[in-house]
């Protein structure tokens, strides 16, 4: 098992350094002109034009900035270890902006995970065991409306509603939990709820049907013909095979989430690590937009290993040498 | 009389006499709820990011937004502006000069004498001396320190040398004593008042900036030093003892919010309530990516203004409910949007296509795009009406019936045209089909282009539409050799129309890389080489010679000469289709009690808002 981690790390490090060098080669190959006119005024002058790529460290070609940025990240830079630069456009560390970021998109993630999981899972065991009931019906109308339903129309109309109109929650905005529990919650329910929603649609789905084709299997029938209790079979027998994929779909959702809640977040002024990739990509800022890739990268690769792992604990059969 | 009509009579008087009472009464406590009165926090959302051009330092910030703040509330220049709306706006006033200089030496020196009771704000806590404005003119001609403007200041002499390594001062700037400076110019330049308005020349503390410089210059803008009224709150915390002690003022995060509190150096008696009124007590400006939320929180008065667009709901919203319209506020951009033909570019190289073009865009249609006619009015010339004093206000060279477009007068441009061979008015050449045209994918963009396709098909002109999202630097190389796009605008930097053609069609601005002159305006065959620009390289019309010679003007001449080369291009160079002038639009919430316009940054005047 050891060796397995080590070599998938290895892979992973490799993974990683792929996907950012694509995202240099990416940035710098588009049509999108002289990144330095950016940064410079009206008609810029060639001589102001070359100081501002010198003080951007764009007066090198894009593998040697990779180059640059591989040396600085694993021997740190100015502002310590790892390092990964400052903003080309406010000049603050890429560091302080990701960690000043990462709490409140965490938070976001955390919240909703929970209540996705808990809400989908039981509603597609309950759409499963009453199959065709009125119960089953309403809990895939549910899920239809979730898939449906597109986040941002979801999140404004929350918004206006719940918050706007009847003042549930906070509000839009994120208030650290330093500042009350409270304040904190109440500015997060609404995301959580929102976020949750789509995914919960989709595991309940995936639940209902991953659980159905289990209870048609042959060793569920014995274990019913043994005179098991309904929930045994169903709990025990039935819902821990069905349960695989709903891990690595949860893995993977949640590394996904840390840079990809764009919309959420946007709609909710979080402000969290998907609103600083849209604005830094926006601005050209690719010290900030390369920090969040490698974040999320980072967070795909490590819970794609951490879902392997818990398959040999969730499915006997898995083994790794 | 009867006694009985008389009662009647009386009664309705005395009635009368209660209601004027009434009414009197409640208007007197209205007016007295709402009046304007120092104190409170002004509140803004700002949309998306702060997007500053320079972090936000005065050397090279170059964004509208910022100058609103630096000019109504953070910094003070040597002249200025009363910050209202219209004409007035754009008037230069003295700020920490005593007195707007008259030019000597035949227009080439100004001397500008400095008020006593100057100070900067804490930390430095001291007096502003002739050598801080000589400093931050200094910085912004380092081109090592992002200056995004010098080109401004080239006129005074000596700036280049210094811009250049080769001398150690500029010899045009001299401060012969603490509340003087002098600055000579190579030449006459009618507008230099204007220039020396803009922030970056603002007096700025060495002892601070020093620690700014190179690499590090625009982290100046975390711990900006004020002049004015207002300064970043936690600035009077930070220790500037040594450049490894200055931290970041705490008032001012670059990803979310800048709050301003009261500069306790600031003297009123220094400054006129006419420029400044500086009503709340502090200002709270916070970043907030859901533009919707912004305008939901100004409803609900959680903020007092925005800095954002409002969307079609929205202005719909403010427009037809009686009691919101006052609090949507419509004011003139002093902006022109255009379409640019490139005059390299076939068929635009020929002057009867790009008249034609004129002609046939239906203006109307473009401006429904932006949202009809609260966007704006429709432009038809090159500069807003109000900069040049309204001389051209009636000027339309290509006037169309409800300027939406006319097929019969494009035609007869059209036939004119090298391209029309059969002379039908339309263009039946190779070089009319599937042109380049470069659009952006903002939600004008996608309305706008249609018409114009449409349109333009009518005299022959098929295009090739690529859209890109941030179409400017495309446009802004000429070896892209782009033959037409609808995305530029255009607004002033300073209420004279030299920023609009100086930079737009002088051959001197024709650069490889950031060119404003989309469409090469006086471009030449040694030009193009160095540019790497291709087609019609020759016989290319020409304006420097009435732009150079209108930069030397002074006075009220100025403004016609300029009318005079705006009429000169619309006619006999026809380098865009104009189509709008646009107004800039503000949402403010009931707690504002006093609001205006700033003519100068085309923002709100932060300078003379109050809230209840």
């Amino acid at each position: 098992m050891i060796f397995y981690i080590a070599r998938r790390l290895a892979w992973t490090v490799l993974v990683i350094a792929a996907v950012l060098l694509i995202t240099y080669a990416v940035f710098f190959l588009l049509p999108q002109g002289d990144i330095a006119t950016r940064f410079a005024g009206k008609s810029p002058s060639t001589e102001e034009l070359n100081e501002i790529r010198q003080r951007l460290d764009l007066n090198h070609p894009w593998y040697a900035q990779f180059g640059l940025f591989v040396k600085h990240f694993f021997t740190g830079d100015e502002y310590g270890w790892p390092g990964l630069g400052k903003s080309y456009v406010n000049n603050v560390s890429v560091m302080t902006q990701i960690s000043s970021r990462i709490a409140r998109t965490l938070w976001l993630i955390a919240g909703a995970a929970v209540i996705w999981l808990v809400s989908g899972v039981a509603i597609g065991i309950i759409s499963a065991v009453r199959r065709r009931s009125i119960l089953d019906r309403v809990a895939m109308g549910f899920a239809l409306f979730g898939i449906s339903a597109p986040v941002f129309w979801l999140g404004l109309m929350s918004l206006w509603l719940l918050w706007f109109k009847l003042g549930i929650g906070g509000g839009t905005g994120y208030s650290p939990i330093s500042q009350g529990l409270g304040a904190w919650a109440g500015h997060l329910i609404l995301p959580w709820c929102v976020l949750a929603l789509l995914y919960a649609a989709f595991y309940a789905r995936m639940t209902r049907n991953n659980l159905l084709e289990t209870l048609g299997e042959d060793y569920i029938r014995t274990a019913r013909a043994k005179g098991l209790s309904e929930r045994t079979v169903i709990f025990k027998h039935g819902l821990r095979a069905s349960l695989t994929p709903i891990v690595t779909m949860f893995g993977l959702d949640i590394a996904l989430l840390v840079g990809g809640a764009i919309i959420t977040e946007s709609v909710f002024n979080l402000q969290g690590v998907g609103w600083l990739a849209i604005q830094s990509a926006q601005n050209q800022d690719l010290p900030t937009l390369v920090g969040v890739i490698m974040l999320t990268a980072s967070a795909v690769a490590i819970m794609n290993l951490v879902v392997d792992v818990l398959y040999a604990f969730i499915d006997p059969r898995v083994r790794y040498a | 009389m009867s006694s009985h009509l008389r009662k009647v009579v009386l009664a309705i008087v005395a009635l009368a006499i209660a209601a004027g009472i009434t009414v009197a009464a409640s208007t007197a406590a209205s007016s007295k709820k709402d009046a304007v009165k120092a104190g409170g926090t002004y509140k803004v959302g700002w949309e998306q990011s702060f997007g500053f051009t320079d972090a936000f330092d005065p050397t090279g910030e170059y964004l509208g937004n910022a100058w609103a703040l630096y000019s109504n509330l953070l910094l003070r220049t040597l002249v200025g502006y009363n910050h209202v709306a219209g004409a007035a706006g754009n008037v230069i006033v003295p700020d920490i000069a005593s007195s707007v200089p008259k030019p000597t030496n035949g227009g080439k020196t100004y001397t500008f004498h400095l008020k006593s009771g100057i100070k900067f704000s804490p930390p430095v806590n001291r007096a502003v001396t002739s050598k801080d404005v000589l400093y931050a003119m200094e910085r912004l001609a380092n081109p090592k320190d992002g200056g995004q403007y010098p080109f401004y200041y080239t006129v005074i002499k000596g700036w280049d040398a210094y811009a250049s390594g080769k001398a150690k001062s500029i010899s045009g700037i001299k401060t012969p004593n603490n509340s003087t400076i002098v600055f000579n110019l190579t030449q006459p330049t009618g507008d230099f008042l204007y220039r020396m308005s803009m922030p970056a020349t603002s007096p700025i503390p060495v002892e601070v900036a020093k620690c700014f410089t190179g690499a590090k210059a625009n982290q100046y803008g975390r711990d900006l030093i004020s002049t004015g009224p207002y300064m970043i709150q936690g600035i009077d915390s930070v220790n500037i003892g040594s450049c490894s002690a200055i931290k970041p003022a705490s008032g001012f995060d670059p990803l979310s919010s800048l709050t301003l509190v009261r500069n306790p150096n600031y003297s009123q008696a220094t400054d006129s309530k006419a420029a400044r009124e500086s009503n709340p007590d502090e200002f709270q400006f916070t970043v907030d990516s859901n533009s919707d939320d912004i305008y939901n929180k100004v409803a609900a008065g959680q903020l007092d203004d925005e800095v954002s667009s409002p969307s079609p709901v929205v202005l719909r919203k403010y427009l037809t409910t009686p009691s919101l319209r006052s609090r949507l506020k419509q004011n003139v951009g002093d902006r022109t949007w255009y379409i640019t033909m490139n005059l390299t570019q076939a068929p635009f190289d020929d002057i009867h296509v790009r008249k034609a073009m004129n002609y046939i865009i239906d203006k109307q249609a473009l401006r429904k795009g932006w949202g009809g006619p609260t966007a704006g009015d429709i432009a038809t010339h090159i500069v807003p009406n109000p900069i040049l004093h309204n001389i051209l206000s009636e000027y339309d060279p290509y006037r169309t019936p409800n300027d939406s477009g006319s097929e019969a007068l494009a035609k007869k441009a059209m036939k004119g045209s090298k391209y029309d061979t059969n002379g039908d008015g339309k263009c039946d050449a190779a070089a009319c089909k599937n042109v380049l045209m470069i659009a952006d994918v903002r939600a004008v963009d996608k309305a706008m282009v249609p018409v114009i396709i449409a349109d333009a098909a009518k005299i022959g002109i098929t295009f090739k539409v690529r859209s890109i999202n941030g179409a400017y630097p495309t446009i802004q190389t000429p070896k892209n050799n782009v033959p037409i796009s609808e995305r530029p605008g255009w607004g002033k930097d300073y209420a004279d129309a030299s920023t609009f053609f100086a930079e737009l069609f002088s051959s001197d601005t024709i650069i490889p890389q950031g060119n404003t002159n989309y469409s090469l305006v006086g471009l030449t065959p040694a030009i193009a080489k160095k540019i790497g620009a291709k087609g019609t390289v020759t016989g290319i019309p020409s304006a420097d010679k009435q732009i150079n010679h209108c930069q030397t003007v002074s006075g009220p001449s100025r403004v016609s000469c300029w009318a005079s080369v705006d009429r000169y291009l619309m006619t006999n160079v026809v380098p865009w289709v104009p189509y709008l002038s646009a107004r800039n639009l503000n949402v403010i919430s009931s707690n504002v009690t006093k609001w205006n316009y700033d003519q100068f940054s085309d923002q709100t005047a932060y300078a003379h808002v109050a809230v209840k």
